[in-house]
């Protein structure tokens, strides 16, 4: 399944992808999709089984949501964002 | 990427150019339609928060930009009440851009409509520009963060949207409390309905679009990613084409290429450079350049409402204590002030990258 990955720095995207490439997960860095979201920070795009591939949720992420052929379905969301 | 997408913000982006052009034509100063700076400052001085009597007018533009943003995104259910990532630091930050854009005269946005008048000075303002955004780039992938914003109540959200109403209530039924320049960039201005409806489009499209010059050339650098800088250029491409067509079918200059006697402009090379490399350093540390930073005050960004306030308080800084530049060139305390801004901004960036124990 493909996810995206929002997050409040660019670093976080970047320490994000870096754990994506450890599991092997296809990942890509990139501009927040404008049909996501109207701020306009970095992204993950990454193909996985699960929506993370950590068990605890990545620094300075803000959602992540899984793409669907109509859109996006949250999977998870910080807390008061 | 996908090409409606990319087409999207090369129409807005041209319709902009041309607005910002036809905006000199209805009054604005030459090469002038817009500029977030300007504006800014001249409305810091029509609330005489500076004493500088050729810029003062409350610029109904930046009302609309903020009120544009505020209805695209409230019908497209995207006003979302937020903040308090770093705001003290981000009002620092905004303070020093303005040292910036009144050292080179004009915000990134009136660097590309001084470019689209032939005035070859903001070629020197570009490269500063993309020096500026190089090094902000640089901290960006060392781990730079001013730490995330957390949902606000609507209230909060609304603050500068509904100081921007009681501006324009002041500008149009109050006017004698106000400061008006009788001569100088102040006195030259469209209708206030142009003016507001002008900033009303811009302010929609650019929400719409998320238009961001610092923005544009960091996506660049980071993903090759062209599509913000895209539209960008079609301003460029629509403000030449108006001016050209304005120039050949009235009486007024809106197109002379050169360097010597430009409008609201200054020849002295080196200071145009450093003072949009403030600019993209700080800009991109903020996330955005001034006409964004206004569309997200619209969104209901209280981080981004306190960097306007940084704005102002910068603009009335460089008036009231002569830092800001003319058309005889930068002044002294110009130049100790944006050597002063790099330190600090550098300062900010080191701080917020290398110092993650205290984070």
């Amino acid at each position: 399944m493909t996810y995206i990955a929002t997050f409040y720095s660019h670093f976080g995207a970047m320490k994000f992808k870096k754990k994506c490439d450890k599991c092997g997960w296809p990942a890509t860095l990139m501009p927040v999709p404008r049909t996501l979201s109207s701020s306009c920070g970095t992204c993950v795009r990454y193909e996985g089984d699960t929506f993370c591939p950590t068990e605890e949720m990545p620094d300075e992420a803000e959602q992540i949501v899984r793409v669907l052929d109509d859109g996006y379905e949250v999977c998870w969301m910080a807390e008061d964002s | 990427m996908k090409k409606s997408t990319k087409l999207g913000i090369i129409i807005a982006g041209l319709i902009i150019g041309v607005i910002a052009s036809v905006l000199v034509l209805f009054g604005n100063p030459t090469n002038m339609g817009f500029c977030i700076a300007c504006f800014v400052r001249d409305t810091t001085g029509a609330l005489k928060l500076h004493g500088a009597a050729p810029v003062q007018y409350i610029r109904p533009e930046i009302i609309g930009i903020v009120l544009g943003s505020l209805i695209m995104a409230v019908g497209s259910k995207e006003f979302k009440a937020r903040g308090g990532s770093s705001p003290l630091t981000r009002f620092v930050l905004g303070f020093f851009v303005m040292v910036g854009c009144l050292m080179f005269l004009g915000c990134p946005f009136r660097m590309i409509i001084r470019l689209a008048g032939g005035d070859f000075n903001a070629i020197l303002g570009l490269v500063g520009f993309v020096l500026g955004v190089l090094v902000g780039v640089f901290f960006l992938k060392k781990g730079f963060s001013l730490k995330r914003s957390y949902k606000q109540s609507v209230f909060e959200g609304a603050a500068m949207p509904v100081i921007q109403v009681v501006l324009l209530i002041l500008l149009v039924a109050a006017p004698a409390v106000l400061m008006f320049s009788e001569e100088g960039p102040g006195s030259k201005h469209a209708a206030v309905a142009i003016s507001l409806v002008a900033g009303l489009i811009v302010g929609a499209l650019a929400q719409k679009t998320r238009l961001c010059m610092a923005g544009g050339f960091r996506d660049v650098v980071l993903f090759k990613d062209a599509r913000l800088i895209s539209g960008f250029i079609a301003i460029f491409v629509g403000c030449l084409a108006s001016n050209l067509i304005l120039n050949a079918v009235t009486e007024n200059t809106f197109f002379k290429t050169g360097f010597a006697e430009q409008a609201i402009a200054h020849t002295d090379g080196l200071w145009n450079l450093l003072g949009m490399l403030l600019v993209g350093f700080a800009c991109i540390l903020l996330g955005g350049c001034p006409l964004r930073q206004l569309v997200l005050t619209g969104e209901g960004n209280s981080d981004s409402a306190l960097t306007v306030i940084g704005l102002v308080a910068g603009a009335a800084f460089c008036h009231n204590f002569g830092l800001a530049s003319s058309a005889e060139g930068p002044t002294a305390n110009g130049k100790i002030a944006v050597i002063i801004g790099i330190i600090v901004v550098a300062i900010i960036a080191s701080c917020n990258t290398f110092n993650k124990k205290n984070a």
